[in-house]
């Protein structure tokens, strides 16, 4: 079964991960501040560019502010134009099976036609 | 007889519905909008023309002004002929079909014409329309294999967009001729 209570595991994941994210975030800093003549010294000589340290932050943050934009163009692409077929119909509705009709018991469910739907609403029965 | 009401486009610009019964199978529903405001075109000649003569004062070139005057003439007449839309109408002819016309500001007119055969109904759906959602009248084609299919949909009065209350009259104008078709059919 899968439920969301706290088990011992995810108390390991969960200490393993907090002490990991720490140690990344000490390792970036250490690598963005000290100078590289420093850490020659100390025998660790290859790291990336310290370009990078400014670089990667900034592309992120660019990248978050473009993917509002991108997911507000991606669903406007997405909507039906006004000329489309799906905007009154699709797959399921087309495919459907029509069920007799029985006295005495409720309709089955079904996708009524738009024609119907129409006729309904704005021909009022006198 | 002709009757012509007063109604709202779905942005709120003053419309006219025209009704014209030209005989009990044949009908003719014309929408027209407002006209070319002159302050809407003084005021897109008005910034056109600082514009243009801010960059003149930047770069010193009197082909920038000259440029812009040709610019608006051009762009007016462009818009004139294939953007402003003045009116639009939809004739029904009940044996034979439906047949729709645009007419642009410059006299320009476009005529589109639907024959009954192949026209399945006259009805008012809603779609999603650039962050609204609106209601359209438009005509649903038969489809030549599934006889219950939509093989197309033709949305009209795609420019003025009337509001629900004008695009009612006009379905029920529809209807009236297009109920004729069941109660009689022809052999065609």
């Amino acid at each position: 079964e899968n439920s969301p209570a706290p088990l011992p595991e995810r108390a390991i994941y969960g200490f393993a991960l907090f002490l990991g994210a720490w140690f990344g975030f000490i390792l970036y800093l250490i690598w963005a501040y000290i100078p590289e003549t420093w850490l020659f010294s100390l025998g660790l000589t290859y790291w990336p560019q310290k370009y990078w340290a400014v670089a990667l932050p900034v592309y992120l943050l660019v990248a978050v502010g473009i993917g509002y934009i991108l997911l507000f163009g991606i669903n406007m692409m997405s909507t039906a134009p006004l000329n489309s077929t799906h905007t009154v119909t699709d797959n399921y509705a087309k495919k459907q099976q029509q069920k007799k009709f029985q006295e005495e018991a409720i309709p089955a469910l079904r996708d009524i036609p738009i024609s119907e739907v129409n006729r309904m609403f704005f021909l009022p029965e006198k | 007889m002709a009757e012509e009401r007063r109604f709202r486009s779905a942005s709120g610009a003053p419309i006219a519905l025209r009704r014209r019964q030209h005989s009990a199978s044949c009908r003719e529903l014309a929408v027209r909008g407002p006209r070319l405001q002159l302050r809407s075109l003084s005021a897109a000649t008005s910034a056109v023309w600082l514009a243009a003569y801010g960059l003149f004062a930047l770069c010193e070139n009197s082909m920038v002004l000259s440029a812009a005057i040709f610019i608006t003439l051009i762009g007016l007449i462009i818009y004139l002929h294939f953007v402003k839309i003045d009116q639009e109408s939809l004739l029904v002819i009940g044996s034979l079909g439906i047949q729709v016309t645009s007419s642009y500001a410059s006299g320009k007119e476009s005529t589109t014409f639907i024959e009954m055969g192949q026209v399945k109904d006259v009805v008012i759906n809603e779609a999603i329309h650039m962050q609204k959602v609106i209601y359209y009248l438009c005509i649903l084609l038969r489809d030549s294999e599934d006889p219950q299919g939509v093989s197309e949909v033709v949305p009209l009065f795609q420019s003025s967009k009337p509001r629900l209350d004008c695009l009612i009259e006009v379905y029920k104008s529809c209807q009236e001729i297009l109920e004729q078709r069941k109660t009689a059919p022809q052999s065609s």
